[in-house]
C-alpha cells in the first residue's frame, strides 16, 4: 500500500468514525462512541505499520511546528477564558449570577488545565533540552 | 540558500517520486526542497549529495543577501 492508498484509506476510516459518532449522539450511547472510536484508530494503527508508512523529516518539521503553534493558541485562550469566567462566575460583573451554577467550576476545570499545559510544556522542555545536549556544563 | 536538485535530478533521469524513494522521503519533501521552500537537514543535505556522487556544496549553496537586515 503506497501513501496515496494509505491517505484515502485514513479518510474512510475517519468518515466512519464520524458517522458511529453521530449516530452515538443520537442513540445517546457511550458504549457505540467509545467501540467505533477505538476500532477506528486500532484500524489505522495496523495498516499503518502493515504499509510501512514513513515519516520524514518535513512532515515531523510541520507537527513541530503545529503543536508549538497550537500551544501558542491553546494555552493563553483557556487561561484568559478561565479568568474571565471565574470573574464572571464570583459576581464581579453585573450579571445574574445565580443563572449560570456551573460557572466557576468549568473556570476551575480551565484555570487547571492551563497549569497542567505550562507544566507539561516545561516538564518536556527539560528532558527534551537534556537529550539534545543542552544544560551540560561539560567542556 | 538555493539549490540544484532539480538540476541533478534532470541529469540522472529521475523522477521525483525516484529520487524520493532513493532518499527515503515523500515526493512532496522532494517537491519542497526543489522550490526551496523546505530547507533539508544537513543528514538529508548528505543523503542527497552522496547519491548522486557530488558534493554537498555542489547542489547546495547558501547565498547571503547583504542589503538583508
Amino acid at each position: 500500500m503506497n501513501r496515496r492508498k494509505y491517505q484515502q484509506f485514513r479518510i474512510i476510516v475517519m468518515f466512519f468514525i464520524f458517522i458511529i459518532v453521530i449516530l452515538s449522539i443520537t442513540l445517546n450511547s457511550y458504549l457505540l462512541a467509545i467501540t467505533g472510536v477505538s476500532t477506528g484508530l486500532i484500524f489505522i494503527t495496523l495498516v499503518r505499520s502493515k504499509a510501512k508508512i514513513k515519516i520524514d523529516e518535513r512532515e515531523i518539521t510541520v507537527r513541530e511546528k503545529a503543536a508549538q503553534m497550537t500551544y501558542t493558541i491553546f494555552t493563553p485562550t483557556i487561561g484568559i477564558g478561565a479568568f474571565l469566567i471565574l470573574l464572571f462566575a464570583s459576581g464581579k460583573l453585573p450579571t445574574a449570577k445565580n443563572e449560570f451554577h456551573y460557572l466557576e467550576s468549568l473556570g476551575v476545570i480551565f484555570a487547571y488545565l492551563t497549569l497542567f499545559l505550562i507544566v507539561l510544556y516545561a516538564i518536556s522542555y527539560y528532558f527534551l533540552s537534556r537529550k539534545y545536549g543542552g544544560g551540560s556544563d561539560e567542556q | 540558500m538555493n539549490n540544484k536538485l532539480k538540476v541533478y535530478r534532470a541529469m540522472h533521469n529521475l523522477t521525483q517520486e525516484q529520487l524520493a524513494e532513493k532518499i527515503e522521503v515523500t515526493r512532496q519533501t522532494v517537491i519542497a526542497i526543489e522550490s526551496d521552500k523546505y530547507l533539508p537537514s544537513l543528514g538529508l543535505a548528505f543523503k542527497i549529495a552522496e547519491f548522486f556522487k557530488v558534493k554537498i556544496e555542489d547542489i547546495f549553496s547558501h547565498k547571503e543577501n547583504l542589503n538583508e537586515n
